[in-house]
């Protein structure tokens, strides 16, 4: 039966009270029953001085004896009793790591519910889009106008550059392979079909991805974490109406137009190689690609955008709305919709390549 | 301890505030008044460096604030707490390493100490079960509550709060004005508030600035403030709607 009786220093500030717990842990005995902090001489506290003192409580706690002072002057006594609440408690537990099944467990859970959510906003979109405007419910024109602007006409350029450069590319490369041939000329040819089938469709789609699912992605997550996705369903309008809808017939408008745009940029940036470095003469070269070019090729890689368009808006809409943890997590969730969308659009680009190459043809 | 010489404020065109000029003594309870919108958290914006005045002059200790290089503005503005009006946490840790970072980063804090010390701050307003949780976990009365942890995590000198109380419930905010006055008489620190509290006001001000239309209607201690005729400031204690809203109300 013994207490522990620490006397404090005079000035119980951070210095002071490192002090003051290492005079407590060199005379800390086992057989010491209780601790106390004997605070006759100390005249000041500050709050680095308090935390040493929940320092000592702590250390009390840990030993299971009880904890208490004496000896305060009336001064103390207002900061000692700021101090109390943190005393009593002892500190919260962080939250425990889950094991390897619960964790499991939480991804199938968590994948189920995304995958619910994902098809509750595509139905309900699919309703504001099809259905609705034909029961004379609103319809957004100023939206759907505004965001034809941002979406198509402010991307013009950038996916015209991409495609034109892509087209030199490709004329590069592949005269480069078929040269010894002496075949240069169906360069041409390449050039047309491939960016017909594939590359205006997916070379736009990424370009639009990257600037149009990232802008949806972090104005949608934006909106949920200040609440005002709240207050939209709040005065009864549906998010899906009212941002899903403008942008997803703005798309779908838009890209197919990009597309094209995309496609006669591609082939006239092989055309520039094959006519000035090649050194084919303009006619022949525009003959051998019109020679080309097929209704069927073009519509293949038209029907695609489709596709894309909407891969592009539902993917960046949905992980707009399903943003959590404020700032942090818009720059997240805009991350995760460009990477889904880009992923999304080979699936899809797979998927119309078995159909086309293999079902079909 | 600040002394504030006909401040002038523009936001681009915009003028805020119109020649502004007061001092804040050490040690006191500083309380900003004014209607919503009249410039109060650009004045503080002012004072704690964040914005440049257009013209006039802030002291901080003797110390011209627009004379003041990167360095010593930093160096200022550590031994200042300040919590904004919308919380300002960050939201990618938790409440209690949001208390934590100034202490981590500002140095002089024991390593093995900071745990502890965030748990005092957490306590004082009330939050200690909160330590663990997201910033976006929190209600928005707690959030404004670790905000103001966070301001008070070194002791600062010098406090800016800017509607400390707003969103809290009266047990909270009562708790919170005597948490304020003791840190004023243990640590001699210095609160420049803005509030709308009537209650707050009359328990803790020492001294009330009055903001109109970005101009000082009144500036002085709680009994200059009771006997004084300023209408708006009568307005703001008696509570009194602006005249043509309670004519309109009749006329209904
Ligand atoms: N970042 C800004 N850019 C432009 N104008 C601003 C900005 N912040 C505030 N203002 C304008 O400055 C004026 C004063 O704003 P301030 O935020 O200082 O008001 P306040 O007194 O704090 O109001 P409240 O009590 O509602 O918080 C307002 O008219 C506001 O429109
Ligand atoms: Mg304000």
């Amino acid at each position: 039966m013994s207490e522990c009786i620490v006397l404090c220093p005079e000035i119980l500030d951070q210095d002071g009270g490192a002090a003051m717990y290492k005079a407590l842990l060199k005379q800390w005995s086992r057989r010491n029953t209780s601790l106390i902090l004997d605070f006759s001489a100390t005249e000041s506290i500050d709050s680095f001085g308090g935390a040493w003192i929940i320092k000592a409580s702590g250390f009390a706690r840990r030993k299971d004896v009880p904890f208490s002072w004496k000896g305060q002057r009336e001064s103390l006594c207002d900061f000692l009793e700021m101090l109390a609440p943190s005393l009593q408690s002892s500190p919260p537990e962080a939250a425990r790591s889950p094991g390897p099944l619960e964790s499991l467990g939480a991804l199938i859970l968590s994948v189920k519910d995304e995958t619910g959510e994902f098809i509750s906003l595509c139905v309900d979109t699919i309703y504001w889009t099809l259905i609705a405007p034909f029961e004379g419910r609103g319809f957004r024109f100023n939206a759907f106008m505004d965001e034809v602007h941002e979406m198509g006409v402010r991307a013009v350029r950038i996916v015209c550059l991409m495609n034109f450069l892509l087209g030199l590319i490709i004329a590069m490369l592949s005269a480069k392979q078929v040269e010894s041939f002496g075949i240069q000329i169906y360069v041409a040819n390449l050039i047309f079909i491939g960016f017909a089938r594939e590359l205006a469709a997916i070379m736009t789609a990424v370009v639009v991805s990257a600037r149009s699912g990232a802008a949806i992605a972090a104005e949608l997550a934006t909106m949920t974490v200040q609440e005002e996705i709240d207050a939209l369903r709040g005065m009864g309008i549906s998010p899906a109406q009212y941002l899903v809808t403008p942008k997803l017939l703005a798309m779908l408008v838009v890209l197919p137009c990009l597309a094209t745009l995309g496609l006669i940029s591609g082939v006239l940036g092989g055309a520039v190689w094959g006519i000035f470095v090649l050194g084919f003469r303009p006619f022949m070269w525009y003959n051998q690609t019109l020679e080309s070019a097929a209704m069927d090729d073009i519509m293949q890689g038209m029907l695609k955008t489709f596709f894309f368009a909407i891969a592009i808006v539902m993917i960046g809409c949905h992980n707009g709305f399903r943003v959590k943890g404020g700032s942090r997590g818009v720059g997240l969730m805009t991350t995760r919709a460009v990477v889904m969308d880009i992923f999304s659009l080979i699936c899809i680009d797979i998927v119309f390549a078995v159909i086309f190459y293999y079902i079909l043809g | 301890m600040i002394t504030v010489d006909k401040l002038v404020s523009h936001y681009g065109t915009h003028k805020v505030l119109d020649g502004v000029s007061f001092e804040v003594k050490k040690g006191e309870i500083f309380m900003i008044i004014g209607g919503s919108g009249c410039g109060k958290s650009t004045l503080l914006k002012q004072m704690c460096g964040l914005l440049k005045p257009t013209s006039g002059h802030i002291m901080y200790r003797g110390r011209d604030l627009a004379a003041m290089d990167e360095e010593e503005m930093s160096a200022m503005q550590r031994t200042i707490g300040i919590a904004f009006q919308s919380s300002g946490l960050f939201n990618s840790m938790t409440v209690g390493e949001n208390v934590a970072m100034p202490m981590r980063e500002f140095g002089g804090v024991d390593p093995q100490l900071i745990d502890e010390l965030v748990r005092y701050k957490l306590s004082l307003v009330g939050l200690a079960h909160a330590q663990h949780l997201m910033p976006s976990e929190l209600s928005g009365g707690m959030r404004k509550r670790a905000g103001l942890a966070r301001a008070i995590a070194l002791d600062p000198d010098l406090v800016y709060f800017d509607e400390p109380s707003a969103g809290l419930d009266p047990i909270m905010a009562a708790g919170l004005d005597h948490m304020i006055l003791k840190l004023k008489s243990l640590l001699q620190t210095t609160f420049v508030i803005v509030t709308h509290e009537l209650d707050s006001i009359r328990l803790a001000a020492d001294r009330i600035l009055m903001l109109d239309l970005g101009e000082v209607v009144f500036c002085g201690t709680l009994e200059e403030a009771a006997a004084s005729q300023v209408d708006r400031l009568r307005q703001f204690f008696d509570r009194r709607a602006d005249d043509f809203i309670v004519q309109r109300n009749i006329s209904l």
